[in-house]
């Protein structure tokens, strides 16, 4: 079932590409098609999950490379499926978007986002520490070219500075991993998670880790890819980029880091906590003076993801068990909630931003005034998003940084306060964005004169503001899905392997 | 009388194939144009499946200690065949270069490696490598009408006479201290290190490296990639490393093994060498051939870094390493050959621009070999790197595998170079056909996807390589 799930998009991409650029409508179709099948094996597989297990579900285990003990093994389980989901729920919408705006070499740009899908979706799947490897470093070459391809005017040195960046930051690692294969004698996840290390050991291999992790999700002071690349990258690519490449390095986090260095993740808890503060606060005050829309939604990215390392890192604040297992939970749960939403909210804000780009071809705030006058669905929309930005109680950001701040409070007053500030901030940069672009007179008669949203643009948007709200005022579910396993995280989390 | 000759048949059939050929070259008025090409393929088709029930072969040596038969020497001697026959397969055919004088020269090459790879006396590993080294000189020069491609033959023969003359000096040395050059006696004799045996080694070594083309002596690997013409650097920088891998294991391995400690410092401090100041100069090139040559000594440090480690483990990856980097090598060399025409060779990375609008499907060749290049899974070039990488961090090395893994982030910036060029710079250009035959495209493509098979499924290549490797080591 994974397995299909993976490599249908990845066949379907080859038989795209090799279908040529003649044919826009077949391609489009085929891949739109395709796209949707996958996310109804998502959505079935979802009906099939069993919540109150802990334990991985939709397992397929071979052995692929015998000396090494390498073996092609999948599972989800709580964590990963709702990732799944996210990951297959986006890509119909990037390539229904894409319609929308010409592209050269049509073909080859849907083919990129299809291998991508299959490439993340193994991501999240994989239990061996070698298949997840291939999986996340794969992902390197589409999106390699489909920022440089289809990218604006400084994309090649964007997706360059994104390659060398990421690059660097997994190789180590792979040393990581290797590390862990002659400690265990097999590269399976699992058997990482009960291995026992010596501190130097794990402080090591945490560190390893955080290089690859802290540059996908992006933390400070390791986020300087992220802001050229948002910037750079066509709509779709942006879109991918910010709702599943980043929460891999969340995702890296409580697959790897926290299970297997849990006494090295309690040591370094605090300097991780301030990493995410300093993101929260002092990269949303960056964002407040962006004069470029996708900037400032790529730094408010950033601030976001910095609840999700904070949730993650936040009950090791006074040592390994120094939190009752409910806070962890409960933080956990936090982190994961606020990765979903910040893949919804990102992904539409994303597309309200294509959506006037490829009106008036400018990114800059400056250009835009008085949008409402011309497009009053598409504002009503926007100012939503914007809303959910700001985590306006009812939406699912309110859901997520609210869990978080409220964990923290149980930890650590100082930390949960300075983690409030963002309430604040988030809703300056957020509400000031759209009190320039999209309230007061139209700025001039390309503004006044601008098309309102056709039903392929409003489609996918509104399928996100209803998943938004829906996650906002009823997020029972998704938290039912992810509690036995973050349940068996935490039971395991808090044991010493000192 | 067969048996006698058993175990030479592949020698004797490439030996069989030369002649042929000359005398069909001389006593043909106006043969076919395809005549040689034919003839090549040929000998050498045969002299793989003369090589293939060798295989299994228990080790033997024959004619009085100086002929090896042992899997090594058949993996080896196999691997550079079908390189060697890939090439050929590939070869334009057109007036610039002639051709049936570089497909002869690349059969005696071709017997050179062969002999290296079965050597079981110094005396017949010289005899080998200066068959090959002969002809390669030769091959390099065959681009009479350019200046560059005899400026790079003239640095070559003279720097690699020189190097010929290094190692039989320590030759002759080791022939002083202990009046044999029975590698199998050697390795008995050999106990303790000594200080003429230290140097010996050490001029051996020299003459090792050259042939890899590590630093510090690799001032003409560059200049030879990029003054040869395309097929002949294509040739250059694929067989022959199989051959050094072979030149080392015979000598580092059957002869001086126990004396590793010497070798392996040295083979390490070579290594790491290479490994740095082969990537970073790669970084500032522009022409796209003198690149590739920069960064086969980056990717030599690789090996030699495998080697150094002295284990099991270690060869097996080296080995694997350089089975993989002929492949990728290989593929980008042959991408060039494609798009070159007669008049026009595809030298500087300008003109690669846009290939992609112009010919989707060797692009995606290339970005498949320069992403197995830099060692991004799924391609064959990751479990390369990943293969080295394992042994060093097994015989704690670790800090030399952060060190290597760097100097690939690095590398990377260059080969993506390349991508960019290829896919996202603009060109007014019109769209070329190519000149190309069907026959090189079929070969192009099919190398380019064993690369990626490789990467899919990497498990024959590595059980390979194992085999021919522990086989070996046993049986000291």
């Amino acid at each position: 079932m994974l397995s299909i799930i993976i490599f249908t998009p990845i066949l379907v991409a080859i038989g795209v590409a090799l279908m040529g650029d003649k044919r826009e409508g077949p391609t489009y179709w085929l891949s739109l098609l395709s796209s949707i099948f996958v996310f109804a094996l998502a959505l079935f597989m979802g009906i099939n999950f069993d919540p109150s297990q802990s334990q991985f579900q939709f397992v397929e285990q071979f052995n692929w490379i015998n000396q090494f003990n390498i073996q092609y093994h999948l599972g989800i389980d709580g964590i990963s499926y709702p990732l799944v989901l996210l990951t297959s729920l986006l890509t119909p919408i990037v390539i229904v978007t894409s319609r929308t705006s010409p592209k050269r070499k049509y073909h080859q740009y849907l083919a990129s986002f299809l291998i991508m899908e299959g490439l993340m979706i193994g991501v999240f799947s994989a239990l061996d520490g070698f298949l997840f490897y291939i999986f996340w470093e794969s992902m390197l070459i589409p999106m390699f070219i489909i920022i440089g391809l289809w990218g604006g005017k400084d994309r090649v040195y964007a997706t360059v500075k994104f390659f060398l960046y990421t690059f660097l930051g997994s190789v180590f690692m792979l040393i990581a991993l290797i590390y862990l294969y002659f400690k265990t004698g097999g590269y399976s996840i699992s058997d990482f998670h009960s291995v026992p290390l010596s501190m130097r050991e794990q402080l090591l291999i945490f560190l390893a880790f955080l290089f690859a992790f802290a540059v996908k999700v992006p933390m400070w002071p390791v986020h300087t890819w992220l802001p050229d690349a948002h910037v750079e990258a066509p709509t779709g690519g942006s879109v991918i980029l910010a709702a599943v490449l980043l929460k891999m390095g969340g995702y890296g986090f409580l697959r790897f880091s926290l299970p297997i260095a849990p006494d090295a993740s309690a040591y370094l808890a605090n300097f991780m906590i301030a990493l995410s503060l300093i993101a929260i606060i002092y990269i949303g005050l960056v964002a407040i003076s962006q004069t470029d829309m996708k900037k400032l939604i790529a730094y408010s990215s950033i601030s976001h993801m910095g609840f999700v390392t904070l949730g993650i890192f936040v009950f090791y604040n006074l040592g390994i068990q120094s939190a009752s297992p409910e806070t962890m939970s409960l933080a956990i749960t936090g982190s994961m909630i606020q990765m979903i939403s910040h893949g919804l909210i990102s992904a539409a804000l994303f597309l309200c931003v294509g959506v006037i780009y490829d009106r008036l071809h400018t990114r800059l705030i400056s250009d835009y005034q008085g949008v409402v006058n011309s497009m009053p669905k598409f504002a009503t929309l926007m100012v939503f998003f914007a809303l959910a930005n700001a985590a306006i109680p009812g939406t699912s950001g309110f859901v997520g940084e609210f869990t978080v701040i409220m964990a923290s409070f149980k930890i650590n007053l100082w930390i949960a306060l300075f983690a409030a500030i963002t309430l604040i901030i988030g809703a300056v940069y957020s509400l000031w964005l759209i009190k320039r672009v999209i309230f007061g007179e139209p700025l001039n008669e390309r503004i006044s004169g601008m098309q309102e949203m056709t039903m392929i643009e409003a489609l996918p948007l509104a399928t996100l503001a209803l998943l938004v709200l829906t996650l906002g005022l009823w997020p029972a579910p998704l938290v039912e899905i992810m509690s036995m396993s973050i349940e068996n995280l935490v039971n395991h989390i808090t044991f010493s392997k000192l | 009388m067969i048996s006698l000759i058993k175990p030479i048949i592949p020698e004797l059939t490439l030996a069989t194939g030369i002649c042929l050929m000359v005398l069909v070259n001389a006593l043909i008025q106006h043969p076919h144009k395809r005549t040689s090409q034919i003839l090549a393929v040929m000998t050498l088709v045969v002299s793989i499946a003369a090589a293939l029930p060798l295989l299994n072969q228990n080790t033997e040596i024959y004619f009085n200690g100086q002929f090896i038969i042992d899997p090594l020497a058949i993996g080896l001697k196999i691997s550079s065949y079908v390189a060697v026959l890939l090439v050929i397969l590939s070869t334009t055919i057109n007036e610039k270069i002639n051709q049936s004088e570089v497909l002869l020269i690349e059969l005696f090459a071709t017997l050179g490696i062969s002999i290296i790879c079965s050597a079981a006396n110094l005396l017949t590993i010289y005899l080998g490598l200066e068959t090959l080294a002969l002809s390669l000189y030769g091959l390099v020069a065959t681009n009479k009408n350019s200046i560059e491609s005899t400026e790079a033959a003239m640095k070559f023969f003279i720097l690699g006479a020189i190097a010929s003359a290094i190692f039989l000096y320590g030759i002759s040395l080791i022939y002083g201290i202990y009046g044999t050059l029975d590698i199998h006696l050697l390795s008995i004799m050999i106990i303790s290190d000594t200080l003429e045996l230290k140097i010996a080694v050490g001029f051996i070594l020299c003459g090792i490296a050259f042939k890899f083309g590590a630093i510090p002596f690799h001032s003409w690997v560059p200049d030879t990639y990029q003054g040869a013409a395309t097929p002949v650097a294509l040739f250059l920088s694929t067989a022959p490393k199989i051959a050094a891998f072979a030149l080392f294991y015979r000598l580092l391995i059957d002869a001086f093994s126990s004396i590793s400690e010497t070798w392996t410092i040295m083979v390490y401090a070579l290594g790491i060498l290479s490994l740095i100041i082969g990537n970073l100069i790669a970084i500032s090139q522009t022409n796209f051939k003198r690149l590739l040559g920069y960064s086969a000594i980056g990717h030599i440090g690789f090996i030699f870094l495998g080697i150094s480690i002295g284990t099991q483990e270690g060869l097996e990856s080296s080995l694997f390493y350089v089975l993989i980097y002929v492949l990728m090598t290989m593929v980008a060399f042959m991408v060039i050959e494609i798009l070159s025409s007669e008049h026009h060779e595809v030298k500087s990375l300008k003109d690669l621009k846009d290939l992609n609008s112009s010919h989707p499907w060797f692009s995606l060749i290339m970005l498949i070999a320069m992403c197995s290049m830099i060692g991004v899974p799924p391609f064959a070039g990751f479990y390369a790197k990943w293969s080295v990488l394992s042994s060093l961090i097994e015989a704690n090395m670790v800090i030399t595998a952060i060190i290597a893994i760097l100097m690939t982030v690095i590398a990377a910036f260059y080969y993506l170079r390349v991508i960019w060029f290829i896919y996202f710079e603009k060109t007014d250009k019109e769209n070329k056909k190519l000149e190309s035959t069907i026959l090189q495209k079929t070969v192009v493509s099919f190398t380019g996807i064993i690369i990626l098979l490789i990467g899919l499924y990497p498990k024959p290549v590595l059980d390979f390589c194992r085999q021919i490797i522990s086989s070996n080591l046993l049986l000291d």
